[in-house]
């Protein structure tokens, strides 16, 4: 088998890739500019041996999949500017081989990475910075298309079809998600019979915020639906885009409304941020700088992180006189953006400093959500901004560790060591949870007690179609299977 | 004509060594001059077309005046919406240039025009991130203007059942630079731009980074206008530098064609800014 990258690789492949630790025989600690200087070694030298390879493992088959090495050529041709977007982009993508043909599977901000796996002949993000919105798969796929056709489509040799071949039938089912979806004509079913969905998977990912709870209020129905659950056997797990919290908090807050969760079972984006930088093992004589609130500082200090930044910034002020220069921490090698109620401009500048200043800085995003439930009463501004801000002035897409990246998910089947087939995501928006479930290839199931109305699912513009959809979970009580 | 030798532009340029005859050449050939003066915020330090730090870069006044007597336009357009013309007059006036308040065209000013050229009702309002400047323009432009500094310290208590309200009658969103940027203004402007039927969303630009201060660069407008988007998913309509909008505008005000004008810029920016419009450019090396 073919050796597997440095973790170098793990800072692009966030949203894609298993950590570290399942693969056999682990490189450690190769530095960020690595990934630089191999991009520009590829504009001054002859193409470099093969570039690493990327693993994508299942629970018994490790895969190992190989960028073709007219990479070079291409970056060759094509050089990308160092540092922006367009390059991050195109670093991130990930380029399979599946069937004989060479696709390239978007990266960047946004998740449409897995939807090209494998049948869609392209599904090729533009290069452009990402405003995460629900993706044109027919648009991107056409244009997609015709830039392959230009640049990329070549034929393998027979060894690799044939190497595809064995490994398709060595157990590797390809996590197709909805590109079918978009053009499907009909539209999600509703839920009929939850007996079979039930008995069909293992475990339910279940999204907290207009699903479980719509900001303090529990929404009906919810403990008997998990104890039901439960009852069956099924494991639960939440996942919420929320970081505001750390687990603990979360673990309280589940206490409170009177569910019988663990600590072990709630997975806040607040939690993947730490748990991102633990895998890629960012140096501990390292800092991070936080955009954001206490629950992200609570999940660093427990993974032992140094932090600095987080609400107490909150309160500081600039005077924007001549002469003023804002010192900052060259120590920073990540800076980690989440929601932030306490946002302003000192911030900011902060964050903007150590990314653009500090060689080889991360920028991580615990999510990109445009709006949030920070009431129930109403939709507030989300992390999407704080994230937008910092995009705004740096001009750098950052790692997205929350949903709709499949980071989490991953993270979760190899923890506690389930097929992503065996899962069923519950949430209620279509472009973090849904598209997070099929990103991840599990079933989905939409519900409308949250954000997204049945109009909105079914609106021509809405290109994202679960498996299936019900009003709340608690409908799983009530829906029973077909008379026998 | 010495005079015509032009002070401020008269590093060479990039395509033709700025000699006499040339200089000559041009101004015959041109009738108004725009001059670049960004970099820079309210009390500081602008780029190096007009001024370097404190001191006003020599011959740019005689300069100023040789255009002026030749019967040549002469026009000021900056990036940065903090202050209005009033107020930028008065900068001027305290750097040793004296200017006309029509000579000058901020992206605060830009942003009225272009909801007057469109014809925005006076019965809608204007949500604004950024200076006074904008509040300003918008109050002479006729408007009401909502935010900018009375939002700056606004704090919110979020708990059960609160409900933050925003004016219905908003149709525009207007976000400029602003240090005083808070997640009230965000959520206020969110608001707007999502639940008002046909609210407009306008940047003044969208520059990332700017020296607001002479020892360092600061967020621009850029990361505003990001966090906005960030939350309305939306892309804004942009009034300055490098969209169009103010060149078409100045063309109708100085009533003449794009040939018959020269762009003077310190960077590229500017020069594409001058391109894309059809403008003869001069790039000054006395910048940055």
């Amino acid at each position: 088998g073919t050796k597997n990258s440095s973790s170098g690789c793990a800072l692009h492949w966030a949203t894609w890739q298993t950590l570290p630790s399942t693969r056999s025989g682990t490189p450690n600690g190769q530095p960020e500019s690595s990934r630089h200087t191999s991009a520009r070694a590829n504009s001054d030298h002859p193409p470099p041996p093969p570039p690493p390879a990327v693993a994508c493992a299942t629970r018994s088959h490790p895969i190992q999949i190989r960028k073709p090495p007219f990479i070079a050529p291409y970056l060759l041709k094509h050089p990308l500017p160092h540092g922006t977007p367009e390059e991050a982009t195109f670093l991130s993508s990930s380029l399979f081989l599946c069937g004989g043909v060479y696709l390239l599977v978007g990266g960047g901000g946004d998740m449409l990475g897995s939807r090209a796996v494998p049948h869609c002949p392209l599904a090729l993000r533009a290069a452009l910075p990402s405003t995460s919105g629900s993706p044109n798969l027919a648009a991107i796929g056409q244009r997609g298309r015709r830039l392959l056709s230009n640049v990329f489509l070549k034929p393998c040799s027979p060894s690799r079809a044939a190497a595809a071949g064995r490994r398709r039938s060595s157990g590797w089912k390809p996590r197709m998600a909805s590109y079918s979806a978009a053009v499907r004509a009909s539209s999600a079913p509703k839920l009929e019979n939850a007996d079979a969905l039930i008995d069909s998977v293992e475990t339910f990912i279940f999204d907290c915020d207009g699903v479980i709870w719509k900001g303090d209020s529990l929404i009906d129905g919810v403990p008997e639906t998990l104890d039901m659950l439960r009852s069956r056997g099924k494991r639960l797990v939440f996942v919420t885009n929320n970081s505001t919290k750390s687990r603990k908090q979360y673990g309280k807050k589940f206490e409170t409304l009177g569910l019988s969760v663990t600590e072990e079972e709630i997975f806040a984006s607040s939690f993947a941020a730490a748990a991102y930088l633990k895998s890629i093992d960012f140096p501990k004589d390292k800092k991070v700088y936080v955009v954001g609130e206490d629950g992200i500082l609570k999940e660093l200090e427990l993974a032992g992180f140094q932090y600095l930044g987080g609400p107490a910034d909150g309160e500081k002020k600039i005077e924007l006189k001549p002469g003023f220069l804002m010192e900052h921490d060259e120590d920073v090698g990540a800076v980690v953006v989440g929601f932030d109620r306490y946002f302003n401009y000192y911030k900011i500048q902060y964050a903007t400093l150590c990314i653009r200043e500090n060689p080889g800085c991360l920028f991580i995003a615990t999510n990109r959500d445009a709006v949030t439930h920070l009431t129930d009463a109403q939709e507030w501004a989300g992390g999407g901004s704080m994230v937008g801000a910092i995009w705004g002035s740096t001009k750098q897409e950052p790692l997205v560790v929350g949903k709709p990246s499949t980071f989490m998910m991953d993270y979760l089947a190899n923890k506690f060591g389930i097929l992503k087939s065996q899962i069923c995501m519950v949430g209620d928006r279509l472009d973090t949870d849904i598209l997070f479930g099929q990103n991840g290839g599990c079933k989905t199931l939409l519900v409308l007690s949250g954000v997204t109305t049945l109009d909105v699912l079914q609106s021509p513009n809405n290109s994202i179609q679960p498996d299936f959809y019900t009003n709340q979970i608690s409908d799983m009580l009530s829906l029973k299977a077909a008379a026998v | 004509m010495e005079a015509a030798r032009l002070g401020a532009a008269g590093a060479a340029g990039l395509h033709k060594a700025f000699c006499p005859k040339a200089a000559r050449e041009l101004v015959g050939n041109v009738d108004a001059f725009l001059f670049d003066c960004d970099g820079g915020s309210s009390d500081l330090v602008w780029s190096g077309v007009i001024w370097k730090g404190e001191k006003l870069i020599e011959g740019v006044t005689k300069a100023l005046q040789a255009l002026r007597s030749m019967g040549k336009k002469v026009g000021f357009v900056t990036n940065n919406s903090t202050k209005s013309r009033k107020q930028y007059v008065e900068k001027f006036r305290g750097l040793g240039i004296s200017v006309h308040e029509d000579e000058i065209y901020p992206s605060s000013f830009g942003a009225a025009m272009y909801l007057k050229v469109n014809n925005f009702p006076q019965d809608k309002k204007v949500y604004a991130i950024g200076g006074d400047g904008i509040l300003e323009e918008m109050s002479f432009a006729g408007y009401t203007c909502l935010g900018v500094t009375k939002d700056a310290n606004k704090k919110m208590e979020l708990k059960r059942g609160f409900k933050f309200e925003h004016d219905k009658s908003v149709g525009a969103v207007v976000v400029g630079l602003d240090p005083y940027i808070n997640y009230y203004k965000i959520q206020y402007a969110t608001m707007c731009i999502r639940e008002n039927p046909g609210c407009l969303f306008i940047a003044t630009d969208r520059d990332a980074v700017g020296p607001l201060t002479d020892v360092q660069e600061w967020p621009g407008t850029g990361s505003m206008v990001g966090a906005i988007c960030g939350s309305t998913q939306k892309e804004p309509i942009i009034v300055g530098k490098p969209a169009t909008f103010m060149m078409e505008f100045l063309l109708k005000r100085f009533n003449m064609s794009t040939s018959r004008m020269c762009m003077v810029g310190d960077s590229f920016p500017d020069v594409l800014f001058g391109q894309n419009s059809g403008c003869k450019t001069i790039l000054v090396l006395s910048g940055v």
